[in-house]
């Protein structure tokens, strides 16, 4: 948020008198003029000899921050939002999509907690692959050199069935084309990208079949796990500004996001997922992926959804 | 001379013992009261009582009271809070409240389509009554409905909404009674990071989180002034749990998991209060949900969850046992 200098120029109404009051009240950007006390303030200006300007200014700098204000909805026009526009994405995988209720929701945050080669990133190369083998695009955003085009490949192979060769090689290459894979190696890279994409899904008018439906980070602990310890609170604050960054992706425009966590030991030797009390409220859905070892077999079982009110009763068991 | 010196000390003598009088007479006025205890009560709990149901029953709320929900994630809150919702959106005859309800989504995981599934339960109750579209359409019409992304939104939303609540009042002619708040902490971590960041020079030195805290508890407060609302907010415990550790060094570890229904129960149940004094204060009431260890072994329940519900403030030394199903949140008995 801007100091109040920077919006003398579209604004003639926040001219220097105006700043220097506000100054005189502690007064120097937008910021610390939402945190005043507006009738405090008010009050004063009307005792000041220029009141009416500086009413006038005061009414200006409120509709300017009207502007970025999130709108009152009421309970029918949200469901028709979620309803029109929050589709569910199958993941390719019937009983995951079991699990999660119908598939991956856009507009909602699911998370895939499970300790080191228990099949998450198997899961997001498979939802990747279904979402953009159904004519839409994927960010895949990898932080360990997981991603694999030959994995993805098999899956499409997979998934047509009986079709001829060189057209599952049409196929796979459309499908590939509509995957664009970032490496990221550190949380600034990922708050990076993620603000790029903001601003190029605000501005950009897209065609239908380029419209970007899935966001996938694997693995986001990765990159959150540096920066929390240490005595300050900024780790943990990137870590809720990034789950807040990714929510209002999701929800502006239309996404689903998928993010992948691993294990910590806890208490009793129980293992718990990594990231801490703060990052439970973060996402909507949470997946507990787990593999006996030497086994091809996954085990998954839902942590957390909005929709169910248990978490013990749903989980699956299935090759990967 | 002294005529006249005499009249004038006559006439202020008067003017005192006038003045005397009426002070005399306004404090007893005032002593005597404008109505008994038995009146005010009788009148008070006949303009607006708040009766929730289940599992908020135990202590009478209303306006202008600040009930916080307090739990490890996940536990019910958010449940609870659509439950309050639905009982103060339904109209009077179906054991509402009859009034708008405004939901604040800090959290930003709110889902309309449980709300939606939630209502239809309440409203149909469970398959015996027939659904009544145009009572569905005006209690999600009576939901409002805000979502903000960081601290200055959530601001600047308490400082418009006063506008925006006089215009559906003036449109409706029913008012809102009801704010819920989910999750008061949910920027806490940005707030405490950025007393860092901020460039503020001014000599109080105060932590942008505290004045933070304040601009908001300010702000409720004036809304609550204009619109006289009972406001109910979650609270998340960010800094990891502990169970009281004495008992279980004193029965040690074996015995502790062997005894589990037993010992487990009369766990106090510690967390960190990270909110600033000034919100603390200005709670009024407080809950504690936390889910329950000991899970029935029949289950006849098969899509449920089991929760401990405890008000600590006022403090009632025991604990409600609720139950999540699919159709709402329940008194387990």
């Amino acid at each position: 948020m801007a100091p109040l200098k920077s919006l003398e120029k579209e604004y003639p109404l926040i001219d220097s008198n105006f700043q220097s009051f506000c100054s005189s009240h502690g007064i120097f950007s937008v910021e610390d003029f939402l945190l005043h006390d507006l009738d405090a303030l008010i009050a004063f200006a009307d005792n000041h000899p220029t009141s009416q300007t500086l009413k006038q200014g005061i009414d200006q700098l409120l509709s300017t921050i009207d502007a970025l204000q999130p709108p009152l909805l009421n309970g029918l026009q949200l469901l028709e939002d979620a309803q029109r526009n929050k589709h569910v994405l199958l993941t390719g995988c019937e009983r995951i999509d079991a699990l999660l209720g119908g598939g991956l929701r856009e507009g909602q945050l699911t998370e895939l907690v499970g300790p080191s080669s228990s099949g998450k990133t198997q899961a997001c190369l498979l939802s990747a692959s279904t979402v953009a083998k159904h004519n839409s695009s994927v960010i895949y955003l990898d932080t360990g050199n997981s991603f694999s085009p030959q994995r993805i490949a098999s899956f499409v192979g997979q998934s047509s069935g009986h079709v001829f060769d060189n057209q599952v090689d049409h196929i796979l290459k459309k499908v590939l084309d509509r995957i664009i894979c970032y490496s990221v190696f550190d949380v600034y890279q990922m708050f990076d990208v993620l603000h790029q994409l903001k601003s190029n899904l605000r501005s950009e008018i897209v065609k239908s079949n380029q419209h970007v439906r899935l966001l996938i980070v694997d693995s986001i602990s990765s990159l959150i796990t540096p920066i929390l310890g240490g005595s300050g609170p900024q780790g943990h604050a990137l870590m809720i500004s990034a789950g807040f960054l990714l929510k209002k992706l999701a929800h502006e425009n239309n996404i689903a996001v998928l993010v992948t966590n691993h294990v910590v030991g806890g208490e009793d030797g129980i293992s718990k997922p990594a990231l801490g009390e703060s990052w439970k409220s973060v996402p909507h859905v949470r997946l507990l992926f787990s593999r006996d070892f030497g086994s091809n077999v996954c085990h998954i079982s839902v942590l957390k959804h909005p929709s169910m009110a248990s978490a013990r009763a749903a989980s699956s068991t299935l090759y990967l | 001379m002294s005529e006249r010196k005499r009249l004038k000390f006559e006439s202020r003598r008067k003017a005192r013992r006038e003045m005397e009088k009426r002070e005399r007479e306004e404090i007893e006025g005032w002593i005597g009261g404008e109505e008994s205890a038995g009146e005010m009560l009788s009148r008070v709990s006949s303009v607006r009582p708040f009766l929730f149901p289940p599992p908020l029953h135990r202590v009478p709320l209303r306006v202008g009271n600040v009930l916080e929900l307090v739990g490890p994630s996940p536990s019910a809150k958010t449940h609870i809070l659509i439950h309050a919702a639905i009982t103060a959106l339904l109209p009077k005859h179906y054991g509402g409240l009859d009034h708008f309800v405004l939901f604040l989504d800090l959290d930003c995981r709110f889902d309309i389509a449980r709300f939606s599934q939630l209502l239809l339960h309440r409203i149909t109750e469970d398959g015996t009554r027939h659904c009544d579209q145009t009572l569905y359409d005006l209690c999600m019409a009576r939901f409002l409905y805000a979502r903000c992304y960081d601290t200055f939104q959530f601001l600047h939303t308490l400082r418009t909404l006063h506008c925006r609540l006089e215009k559906e009042k003036q449109v409706h002619g029913v008012g809102v009674h009801l704010l819920l708040i989910d999750s008061i902490g949910a920027f806490h971590w940005m707030d405490r990071a950025s007393m860092f960041l901020s460039q503020r020079e001014n000599n109080k030195k105060k932590l942008f989180l505290q004045t933070v805290s304040e601009a908001v508890v300010q702000n409720i407060r004036k809304l609550l002034q204009v619109h006289p609302m009972l406001v109910i907010a979650t609270k998340s415990v960010i800094f990891g749990n502990k169970y009281s550790t004495s008992s279980n060094e004193l029965k040690g570890n074996m015995e502790e998991r062997c005894s589990r229904n037993v010992t487990r129960n009369h766990q106090t149940f510690q967390y960190r209060e990270y909110m600033p004094s000034v919100w603390q204060s200005f709670v009024t009431h407080r809950i504690l949900v936390r889910s329950s260890d000991d899970h029935p072994v029949a289950t006849n329940y098969q899509n449920s969850s089991f929760y401990l519900l405890e008000w600590l403030l006022p403090r009632l030394n025991f604990a409600d046992k609720i139950v999540v199903k699919d159709a709402g949140v329940f008194l387990d008995s």
